[in-house]
């Protein structure tokens, strides 16, 4: 959860982005596989360690974890951009308090809390891990817009409506591209925030890399639960990379 | 059972396991904020040493908190020991990020009178920048600790202490008496145990601001 969980003022340039860091860590992601890769090998598995340390189950808990993560992303973008609009127009700027105070507190809230808590309603499984995770990661998205949205200088918007553009058309063509970057870093704060709450969804059985950890953990198998640690590391590691990238080409041109 | 009766039944316990959970989180807030707020200091004149830690606390941020605090067993054991040291290493960044932020962010024309009236580098330091930056840390340091009461939820899974139990417990005895019970305890404990938090910060901010930033408009 780099990025915006502390966008204070505009002052807060996020000290990021020198053109070595878009190689470096990928590589440094590559180098952490291979040795990881190679440590595993030099090990003496046990046949439980071998039901878990094998290509099938790891590619499986991969693609499950991946599946979470992009699915309850996709949701938030859906329900928080849209919200994050509304609660940006000028008349409804009493809720705006309410949103900065509820993200900030929000923070608090006990992810697994909420997964647990859903499991009550919904049984355990697939969608319950979603419902948690989207909960968990909505408000980021949803502040971030509305606060990207909100810095817009308004005489930009002002000489939009001069040039006799509708409402609708300033939002499109004005508004949201000036708050592509705010609405990205809180997109990639969420990624990266999901990709770990994801690890729990393994404790309401939604499978995914967490499933490793706590197994190893339980039945005392260290390398089983390095293993899923590190995979899971890497793949956030790997998604901010991701989302760096996207700032940096999404970013409208003029900025 | 209700909820209200499982709270009373247990007071002891859940009254215990609240405090822990503030304790585990002062604790590591007061570490990481001593420690980032000397590397923002540090890091203000030395451009290198500003990069490199917020990388690096930023990098810190990124390890998921259930893979760091197992990855954690092997070195520091079962208990309190991951989970402070997880919690400290997950606060660093808004502090220093922050601190940085607010020391740059003083103006230039205070500096200058600063520097005018015969103050060292050093002294314009701690005595000028530092106390003008000083909200701007507050905040940072508050927004670490939002995060950690949430993130050392997850800390009683490798036995850590703290609200964090309550829930694990909930979870265990799924569909048993008191599961939801345990849960909503557990669950908004912490909650409370956030707004606690937040009203001291905004009660230190109001006590430690320096008295011509709080009357300026």
């Amino acid at each position: 959860m780099t990025a915006d969980t502390i966008a204070i003022g505009r002052s807060g340039a996020p000290v990021r982005a020198s053109g070595l860091r878009h190689v470096l860590t990928p590589a440094a992601i590559a180098v952490v596989l291979v040795a990881l890769y190679a440590w595993v090998s030099t090990l003496e598995l046990d046949s439980i360690e071998r039901r878990s340390l094998n290509r099938e189950v790891i590619v499986a808990k991969v693609v499950e974890h991946l599946q979470m993560t992009v699915a309850a992303t996709a949701l938030v973008v859906i329900i928080a951009v849209p919200l994050g609009i509304v609660a940006s127009r000028s008349r409804n700027r009493f809720i705006t308090p309410v949103i900065l105070t509820a993200g900030n507190l929000g923070q608090a809230v006990p992810c697994i809390g909420l997964l647990v808590l859903a499991t009550f309603v919904l049984g355990v499984g697939f969608q319950t891990a979603l419902v948690g995770l989207v909960i968990y990661a909505v408000l980021p998205v949803l502040r971030n817009t509305m606060v990207g949205l909100q810095q817009i200088d308004p005489a930009l918007v002002e000489s939009a409506r001069g040039m006799g553009m509708t409402k609708g058309q300033v939002l499109r063509r004005v508004e949201l591209k000036l708050a592509v970057p705010a609405i990205l870093a809180g997109l990639r704060t969420a990624l990266v925030l999901t990709v770990g709450v994801a690890t729990l969804g393994a404790f309401v059985a939604a499978g995914g890399l967490g499933e490793l950890i706590i197994n190893g953990l339980k039945l005392n198998r260290m390398p089983v639960t390095i293993v899923g640690g590190v995979l899971t590391a890497c793949i956030a590691f790997f998604i901010d990379w991701l989302g760096s990238l996207a700032e940096k080409l999404l970013k409208p041109r003029g900025m | 059972m209700t909820f209200g009766e499982y709270v009373v039944s247990r007071w002891g316990t859940l009254s215990l396991a609240a405090a822990e959970h503030a304790l585990v989180v002062a604790i590591a807030i007061g570490i990481a904020t001593v420690v980032g707020v000397g590397i923002g200091l540090l890091g203000f004149q030395a451009p290198k040493v500003r990069g490199a830690s917020l990388a690096l606390s930023a990098g810190i941020l990124t390890i998921p908190s259930l893979a760091l605090l197992t990855l954690l067993i092997p070195i520091t054991g079962l208990g309190w020991g991951p989970t402070l040291v997880a919690l400290t290493g997950y606060a660093f960044l808004p502090i220093i990020r922050n601190t940085v932020t607010g020391l740059d962010g003083v103006d230039a024309a205070t500096v200058e009178a600063g520097r005018g009236m015969g103050l060292s580098a050093a002294r314009v330091l701690l005595k000028v920048r530092l106390p003008l930056a000083w909200p701007l840390i507050l905040t940072g340091v508050r927004v670490s600790a939002q995060m950690l009461i949430g993130i050392a939820a997850i800390a009683a899974y490798v036995d850590g202490p703290g609200l964090g139990t309550q829930i694990f417990e909930g979870l265990a005895r799924l569909g048993s008496v008191n599961s939801l019970n345990a849960t909503l305890a557990g669950t908004l404990g912490i909650v409370v145990i956030a707004v606690l938090f937040d009203a001291f910060f905004f009660a230190v901010r109001q006590l430690t601001t320096p008295r011509g930033l709080r009357v300026r408009p």
